[in-house]
């Protein structure tokens, strides 16, 4: 019984690694892009909540500022459901699946102990 | 009778719950569907069809944390009343009956009848296997499915800290968050409730012609009756 339950979590964690990963590429390219590309760039790969609370204090590509420099190297990728989290090498991002593709839900995040992370980007 | 009604009369029990279980599930998808869109939306996420939802790790462990509990109840239930009685209830054997009784008793081996099963008349590994194949199932569909509420709980969970920008956790981690344990107890709580409830009230509650219940003039005292 341990043999075969041991073999049914390996199935099981493949399973939903296998699933993860049919959406990790197309995660980490949005990510890339949105940390490497100019304020315009930026704003049209953010969730629609996220752009319109950005939009609260002006336009959006005053607020969400410039892609710090050499900021664009992956370092770890979660996708669960429709949530991913990336670590860039200049950045932490939340991101969302909308209508088919990913957006960018929160950005600038910093981790906060047991709390939700702090993020300078973010949505409701 | 034409054959097709007598095998409707013959599994009316099978068929009907098979039907309100389909119901339920079909229900349940419908109303999970609204509440995780109601979630959705107010983190600023996308709403999902209900053909989307019912593949989600949250529809899933909501299904599968209830059927764990349902086989655990059904395999203690059926392990323990070899051993446990309650004087009284028609859901209990009679009081000096306990134990696993004898091949006599239980029509095993020398003692089996012409229409036993075939595994019934074997000494070897078929007949100890045989004679305790229901609680052996019951306790293989528990103990598989509180493995798949574990691994879909896993996954909706970790869906959950990310949309709640927190990181996600390890399998192993998961095991002992509250998340895991809070779907669990809660659901082992109602099934425990609900057999204890069963074996005291049906010592002094009757209902006519239900094999879970005492004949109606059956004595208090009297256990192990049915009909």
């Amino acid at each position: 019984m341990n043999v075969a339950r041991a073999f049914a979590l390996g199935a099981a964690v493949a399973m939903l690694a296998g699933c993860a990963a049919t959406h990790r590429p197309d995660v980490e390219r949005v990510a890339t892009a949105f940390a490497t590309g100019d304020p315009g760039a930026r704003c049209a790969l953010l969730a629609p909540a996220t752009r319109a609370a950005v939009e609260r204090a002006g336009p959006c590509t005053a607020a969400i500022g410039t892609a710090p420099p050499d900021g664009g190297r992956v370092s770890e990728t979660s996708v669960w459901g429709d949530n991913a989290q990336v670590r860039l090498s200049g950045d932490t991002l939340f991101l969302t699946r909308i209508g088919g593709g990913w957006k960018v839900a929160a950005a600038g995040c910093t981790p906060n102990g047991d709390l939700p992370y702090s993020c300078r980007v973010e949505g409701p | 009778m034409s054959g097709a009604r007598r095998a409707l009369r013959d599994n009316g029990i099978g068929l009907v719950f098979g039907g309100l279980f389909l119901l339920a599930l079909a229900g349940q998808a419908v109303a999970g569907q609204a509440q995780y869109n109601d979630q959705q939306v107010a983190a600023g996420a996308e709403p999902v069809s209900l053909l989307q939802f019912v593949t989600t790790s949250t529809f899933a462990v909501d299904v599968v944390e209830n059927w764990q509990s349902e086989y655990l109840q059904f395999f203690l239930y059926i392990f323990f009343t070899v051993w446990l009685v309650q004087r009284g209830s028609p859901e209990s054997k009679p009081v000096d009956e306990a134990g696993t009784e004898t091949d006599e008793e239980q029509e095993v081996g020398e003692h089996a009848e012409a229409d036993s099963p075939a595994w019934a008349r074997h000494r070897g590994w078929r007949g100890v296997l045989f004679s305790r194949s229901l609680g052996i199932v019951m306790g293989a569909v528990f103990a598989l499915s509180w493995f798949a509420q574990s691994v879909a709980g896993w996954a909706a969970y970790n869906a959950e800290q990310l949309g709640n920008r927190q990181d996600p956790v390890t399998w192993v981690a998961y095991l002992g968050e509250p998340d895991f344990w809070n779907r669990t107890l809660q659901n082992w709580q109602s099934e425990m409730l609900a057999v204890g409830c069963m074996a005291v009230f049906g010592i002094y509650l009757r209902q006519r012609g239900s094999p879970e219940s005492k004949p109606v003039g059956a004595a208090h005292g009297d256990t192990g009756e049915t009909g």
